[in-house]
């Protein structure tokens, strides 16, 4: 009987230890952009492998993270699409100066089943059913500096990025919502970033590339919360980004190695 | 428990009604939002009115077979979380959903039109007007129906002179809590109908889309919201007091 309590004691004891995580391990919050949702699950599967930490994710539009932090929201690293999301931060004196960790570029899809754009100027075509990110949103930012690239340019007239907004249809709040949205053959045509047409959407979609002189990469930053409660292991984690293991893991995922 | 529910709502009146209130309500985000909804949410309030009414009837005064099953099966939407029911409108009236391809010989475009607003409203708070109208036609008995028939009334005659006048309350009520309802639309409509200023981006989610950036006019709507809300009690209890 007291033998019988006893391991009943001990097992109770090895799954408390085992939900902790153990000793020296952490539970690590990290806000990350949508885009980075493939990629960031998988360099979270290697990290926590590696040093038996916990780590969940919460994925979001980097503005909405961004918002969520001013707030009070407790995260221990926040990775977003681009310095304008984060950048506040840092002067608000929440996170630690941002590391680039990995580059990004834009590309228009067009559902397989039926595509609606062939080139670049098909995106001003009238009636065209186009969703972009909203204008807060990084992708939403890069969309528009994009078009008016391909404006100042002059190869598709000067009106061009006037007659593609004409299109919209729907800004969406994050780029992945985005994606979807042709993905359901909803809409005609998106912008998203390269990164987006991940092995589960290159099925259902058709992409039109958009030449580098229109397509600055974006760059992503990474850093530490002020607030965090593990820096220790949240600095792990960053660094584990910035290695060529994480880095590998964020180029197969379709995106460019950090500058 | 009272302050946990109050305290939220009057901190957020406190909020809203200071940060220049007037000046952002009258930007045109904050307008068009408020336009946006309020045309989409009085279509789907008319959609209610009109095709519920008969539903409910049918359910309230006739017996069919599966009626039992169809008066429960009405209620799904009640219970199913909006999003879900954003999918479930996707699959059917998407482009590439059930009806999508009929639908666009038929030359209907709902992807991304305010119609589809309206259709997301319309599945989600239909239910709350149709189980509060068969309440109604179900609260006097129906001999009074009979009698007036007899009186040598029609059936329209019956129906608009004593079965609605004797239901009202009940329709009114159902048609307050649809509407608010339809209103508070968020996860259906985002994912059935995208989000654009000026043409599907209701109070709901303009508030969402403003709180990314520019808290201002995520506070006004939202001060809007809530007294609207106390709008829609007002009236409730109103309506309630006419009961009894």
């Amino acid at each position: 009987m007291r033998s019988q309590a006893s391991s009943r004691v001990r097992s109770v004891l090895a799954l408390l230890a085992l939900l902790s995580g153990g000793a020296g391990a952490a539970s690590l919050t990290v806000f990350a952009a949508s885009s980075l949702t493939d990629a960031f699950t998988e360099i979270g599967r290697a990290f926590d492998t590696k040093t038996g930490n916990h780590t969940t994710f919460s994925f979001a539009g980097s503005q909405a993270l961004r918002t969520q932090l001013t707030q009070g929201a407790r995260a221990d690293v926040f990775a977003s699409a681009n310095a304008a999301q984060f950048e506040p931060l840092v002067q608000a004196g929440l996170i630690s100066a941002g590391q680039p960790f990995a580059r990004n570029r834009l590309t228009v899809i067009t559902p397989a089943a039926r595509p609606q754009v062939q080139t670049l100027a098909d995106l001003a075509r009238p009636s065209l059913k186009l969703v972009i990110a909203d204008r807060n949103v990084p992708a939403g930012e890069a969309t528009r500096r994009a078009l008016d690239l391909i404006t100042a340019s002059g190869t598709y007239g000067n009106d061009f990025a006037s007659r593609v907004l004409k299109n919209v249809v729907s800004e969406e709040p994050n780029v992945r919502q985005v994606a979807l949205k042709v993905q359901l053959g909803q809409a005609d045509a998106a912008l998203v970033y390269v990164s987006d047409v991940t092995p589960a959407l290159r099925k259902s979609v058709r992409t039109v590339g958009l030449p580098t002189r229109f397509n600055p990469a974006v760059t992503y930053p990474i850093g530490v919360l002020r607030a965090s409660t593990n820096p220790e292991a949240a600095q792990a984690f960053v660094q584990f980004v910035r290695s060529p293991e994480g880095q590998r893991i964020l180029r197969k995922w379709g995106f460019l190695s950090a500058p | 428990m009272a302050a946990f529910l109050l305290l939220p709502v009057l901190v957020l009146l406190a909020q809203g009604l200071h940060t220049g209130f007037l000046t952002t309500l009258r930007t045109p985000a904050v307008l068009d939002a408020l336009r946006v909804s309020a045309v989409t949410t009085g279509s789907a309030l008319a959609l209610t009115l009109m095709l519920g009414t008969p539903v409910a009837y049918l359910l309230a005064r006739r017996r069919f077979p599966g009626r039992t099953v169809l008066d429960a099966l009405l209620d799904l939407p009640l219970v199913l979380p909006p999003v879900v029911a954003g999918v479930a409108l996707l699959l059917t009236f998407g482009r590439s959903g059930l009806l999508g391809r009929p639908l666009e010989l038929a030359g209907i475009e709902l992807a991304f039109t305010p119609a589809a607003v309206v259709l997301a409203q319309l599945f989600t708070s239909a239910p709350f007007y149709v189980r509060a109208a068969k309440a109604g036609f179900l609260a006097f008995n129906p001999d009074v129906e009979a009698a007036a028939r007899v009186d040598g009334a029609g059936s329209w005659a019956t129906f608009s002179r004593v079965t609605l006048p004797l239901a009202l309350p009940f329709l009114l009520e159902g048609a307050v809590l649809a509407w608010a309802r339809s209103l508070g639309e968020f996860g259906a409509t985002l994912l059935f109908a995208g989000s654009l200023q000026g043409q599907t981006r209701t109070v709901s989610l303009a508030i969402y889309s403003a709180m990314e950036s520019d808290l201002a006019p995520a506070l006004v709507l939202s001060t809007v919201m809530v007294v609207l809300a106390f709008a829609v009690l007002f009236t409730l209890r109103v309506i309630a007091g006419k009961h009894s």
